[in-house]
C-alpha cells in the first residue's frame, strides 16, 4: 500500500510532464512567430503595401518596392480556391454525413483522405494540366484551382463532422412535416451547422493560404500588378508565399528582408484567420 | 450568436464581392480588347521566364521600359532556371524563354515540327565566370592559365605553392596552404560555361568529366547556387571556386587573372567579356565561345539567349499581333537602348556582332506570315 505521500509525488511528476510536453508543442510555434516578426517587422513600410516589386536593383538602390501585388494576388487565388473548392467539397461532405449508407462512400472517404495527404505540388501539377495548357498561359484561376485542390478535402471532412454534430432528431421533424431529403438538408441541417461549415471554410482557407509549392507552375509569380485587373484572373498572378519562397532564395539582402515581412504578413494573415475559426467554434458551443 | 451572423455574413459578402468583382473584372477586358485596335493608351502584359542569371537585368529593363512606355507595357520575368525556361518556353506557356545554354539540335527540331518556324536564340546579355579564391594575405590579381585551373579542377594540383602557380606568380609568395576545391551542387548555367572551358582546353577533361550544366566533378565540395559558392570560399581559407563577375564584385571577393588562347593575361572586366564574344557568329548564334580567339578576350564567358519563336502566331502565349508586337517592340529595345543598364548592374554589353545577328533574326519574326519585325524595325533605326 503505497503512502499518501507517494501518491502525490506522482501526480505532481505526471502533472509536470504534461506542463512539459505542453511547452514542448507551444515552443516552436512561438520561436518561428517571434522570430518571423523581429526579423520582419523592420522592412514594413507603407510602401511595401503600396509598391510593386519589380526589379531587385529597386531595392539595392533604394528606390520604393514592395508587395501590393503579391497581397492582393493572395487574396484573389485564394478567394477563387475557396468559390471553386465551397460547393465540392460541401457536397461530399453532406454526401458522407447524411447519406451514411451509400455505398459509394467508402471509397469517397479514402479518396478524400488520399486526395488531403497527397503532397501539394502534385495538386499545381495537376492544375498546370488541366488549366494552365489549355489556356496557353499561367492565370491566376489555375492557382485558384491548385488551392482548390487542397481546400476540397478539409472542407469535406469539416462538413461531415459539422452535419454529424445536429442530432437527427431535427432531420426527424423535417422528415414528419414531408420534406423531401434535400430541404431537410438545405433548410434545417445546413443552417443549424451553418458555424461549424463556417469555420471549416476559414480553416480550409487559412490552410491553402500558406501553400508555395501548387502555386509554381500554375499562377506563376509577377512582378507587378497586372495591367487589367482581368489580369487577377486570367494572367499570372504573384501570391504571398511563392514570393516568399523566391526572395528567400535570391542573393540579396534586401529581398531577404522583405521576404522576412512578407512572413509577417502572410503570418498575420493566417493566424488572423485561424483565431476567427476558433472564435466562431467558440461560440457555437455556447449557443 | 450575433457576432458569429456578423462575421460569417461579412466572409460571405465579401466572396460575393470578390465573384462580382472578378465577373467585372472579365468583361473589363474584353470592351478593352474591343478598343484596342485605335488606342495609344492600350495595355499589354508581357510574360518572360528562365534562366537566373539574366534576372536582375531583364527585370530591371523591365522597369526601365515600363517607364519608356509609360506604363503601358508590362514585361513580367519569373527567374526559374535555363532548363525551366526552354522547358515553358516549348511548352507554349510563356511568351519569351531565357536560357544560358542555347537550344539543342533535338529541341530546335521539335519547334520546327510544331510551329512551322524555326526558334531564335537571341543573345541578350553576356555571363563571365570568375576564379575566386580565399589565400589570407592576398588580394584579387593572381594569374591562371588553363591548364592549371584543369589540374586543380582534376585534384592533380593539391598547394597553393605549387611550382606550376607560382611560376605564373613571379614575386608572390604563395603559401603552403591545400587548396580546397569547391564548386557548384545545383545545374547551373555558370558550371556549363566553366565546364565548357575546360573541355576545350583539356583532352584529359573532355574524356573524363566533360561538360553540362552539372558535372561528376573529379574532386571537391558542392555549395548550392552562386551564393553557396560563394559563402564556402569566403569561409575557408585556401579554397578556390567559380562565381558570376558581378556576384564576386557584389561581395567584395578576390578574383583570378586568366591567361588566354593568345597568350595574353586578361583581368575580368565587362570589356573583356564583351570582346570575348566580339568574333565570327554562326548565324543562329548558337555557340559556345569559351577559350574564344578574340585576342584580348576574357576566355571564360558565354551567353545568355532570349527565345523566341519565329512564328509568333504558333505560341499559345500570344494571344493577338499586339502583345506580338509589343514583344518584338521590348526585343529591339532590350537590345539596343536596353543594354545602357548593363554595367551599373554588373553585365557586360553584347557586342556589335551579336547586335547584327539579333537584328538580322528579329527581321525575320512573323505574325501570320507578315513580317512584322521587319516593319518594327523600321519605326526604330
Amino acid at each position: 500500500m503505497k503512502t499518501l505521500r507517494q501518491r502525490n509525488i506522482r501526480d505532481y511528476f505526471m502533472v509536470g510532464l504534461l506542463y512539459v510536453s505542453a511547452i514542448a508543442v507551444l515552443t516552436p510555434l512561438l520561436i518561428i512567430i517571434g522570430y518571423v516578426i523581429v526579423n520582419g517587422i523592420s522592412t514594413i513600410s507603407i510602401d511595401f503595401f503600396t509598391q510593386e516589386l519589380g526589379s531587385p536593383a529597386r531595392a539595392m538602390q533604394g528606390r520604393p518596392t514592395g508587395l501590393v501585388h503579391s497581397i492582393l494576388g493572395t487574396l484573389v487565388v485564394d478567394s477563387l480556391a475557396l468559390i471553386i473548392a465551397a460547393p465540392l467539397g460541401l457536397g461530399a461532405g453532406v454526401m458522407l454525413s447524411e447519406y451514411p449508407d451509400h455505398k459509394l462512400n467508402p471509397t469517397l472517404r479514402v479518396l478524400n483522405d488520399t486526395l488531403n495527404g497527397m503532397p501539394a505540388i502534385l495538386k499545381g501539377l495537376l492544375a498546370f494540366a488541366l488549366v494552365v495548357k489549355p489556356m496557353g498561359t499561367f492565370s491566376g484561376l489555375a492557382g485558384g484551382v491548385a488551392l482548390a485542390f487542397v481546400m476540397i478535402p478539409i472542407i469535406a471532412r469539416s462538413t461531415e463532422s459539422a452535419l454529424m454534430t445536429i442530432p437527427w432528431s431535427i432531420r426527424e421533424a423535417g422528415l414528419a412535416i414531408g420534406l423531401p431529403r434535400w430541404r431537410v438538408v438545405l433548410s434545417t441541417v445546413m443552417p443549424a451547422a451553418r458555424t461549424g461549415l463556417v469555420t471549416g471554410f476559414l480553416i480550409a482557407f487559412a490552410r491553402a493560404a500558406g501553400e508555395a509549392a501548387p502555386l509554381m507552375f500554375t499562377s506563376f509569380g509577377n512582378n507587378y500588378l497586372p495591367n487589367h485587373w482581368s489580369g487577377m484572373i486570367f494572367g499570372p498572378v504573384d501570391t504571398l508565399p511563392q514570393r516568399l519562397y523566391s526572395l528567400a532564395i535570391s542573393p540579396y539582402k534586401e529581398w531577404h528582408a522583405m521576404g522576412w515581412a512578407a512572413g509577417v504578413v502572410l503570418l498575420v494573415f493566417v493566424l488572423g484567420l485561424f483565431i476567427a475559426g476558433r472564435i466562431l467554434t467558440r461560440q457555437k458551443y455556447q449557443a | 450568436m450575433k457576432a458569429m451572423k456578423t462575421i460569417s455574413l461579412f466572409f460571405i459578402s465579401g466572396l460575393l464581392a470578390l465573384s462580382f468583382f472578378g465577373c467585372g473584372g472579365g468583361e473589363g477586358s474584353r470592351n478593352g480588347a474591343e478598343q484596342r485596335s485605335g488606342r495609344s493608351s492600350d495595355r499589354v502584359d508581357i510574360l518572360g521566364a528562365g534562366a537566373s542569371f539574366p534576372a536582375p537585368l531583364v527585370t530591371a529593363m523591365a522597369d526601365e521600359y515600363r517607364g519608356v512606355t509609360s506604363n503601358r507595357v508590362t514585361v513580367n520575368y519569373q527567374s526559374i532556371g535555363s532548363g525551366g525556361g526552354i522547358r515553358q518556353f516549348v511548352e507554349q506557356t510563356i511568351m519569351f524563354g531565357m536560357t544560358e545554354a542555347f537550344l539543342s539540335d533535338d529541341v530546335m527540331q521539335n519547334v520546327e515540327a510544331s510551329t512551322g518556324g524555326r526558334a531564335f536564340n537571341m543573345p541578350i546579355t553576356l555571363a563571365d565566370v570568375v576564379t575566386t579564391y580565399n589565400i589570407p594575405g592576398f588580394d584579387k590579381g593572381l594569374v591562371f592559365s588553363s591548364d592549371v585551373l584543369v589540374d586543380i579542377y582534376m585534384g592533380n594540383i593539391t598547394r597553393w605553392n605549387d611550382s606550376r602557380i607560382t611560376e605564373l606568380n613571379p614575386g608572390k609568395d604563395l603559401p603552403s596552404l591545400p587548396i580546397t576545391v569547391v564548386h557548384r551542387s545545383d545545374g547551373s548555367g555558370t558550371t556549363n560555361i566553366w565546364t565548357s572551358y575546360f573541355s576545350r582546353v583539356s583532352d584529359e577533361w573532355r574524356g573524363r568529366v566533360g561538360y553540362g550544366t552539372s558535372v561528376n566533378w573529379p574532386v571537391g565540395v558542392g555549395g548550392n547556387g552562386n551564393e553557396g559558392v560563394a559563402g564556402a570560399v569566403i569561409n575557408t581559407p585556401g579554397a578556390i571556386g567559380y562565381n558570376s563577375l558581378s556576384y564576386a564584385l557584389l561581395n567584395d571577393m578576390s578574383y583570378g587573372s586568366v591567361l588566354n588562347a593568345s597568350g595574353n593575361i586578361i583581368e575580368p572586366s565587362f570589356e573583356a567579356t564583351t570582346e570575348a564574344a566580339n568574333i565570327d557568329l554562326p548565324e543562329d548564334t548558337r555557340i559556345l565561345f569559351t577559350n574564344t580567339p578574340a585576342e584580348y578576350g576574357y576566355p571564360i564567358a558565354g551567353f545568355a539567349w532570349m527565345l523566341v519563336y519565329e512564328n509568333l502566331e504558333n505560341n499559345n502565349a500570344i494571344n493577338n499581333r499586339q502583345q506580338a508586337e509589343e514583344l518584338v517592340r521590348f526585343l529591339i529595345w532590350s537590345i539596343t537602348d536596353g543594354q545602357e543598364l548593363s554595367e551599373t548592374l554588373g553585365y557586360a554589353r553584347l557586342p556589335m556582332a551579336a547586335v547584327e545577328r539579333n537584328i538580322a533574326m528579329i527581321e525575320e519574326v512573323k505574325w501570320e506570315g507578315e513580317l512584322i519585325g521587319k516593319e518594327l524595325l523600321q519605326d526604330v533605326l
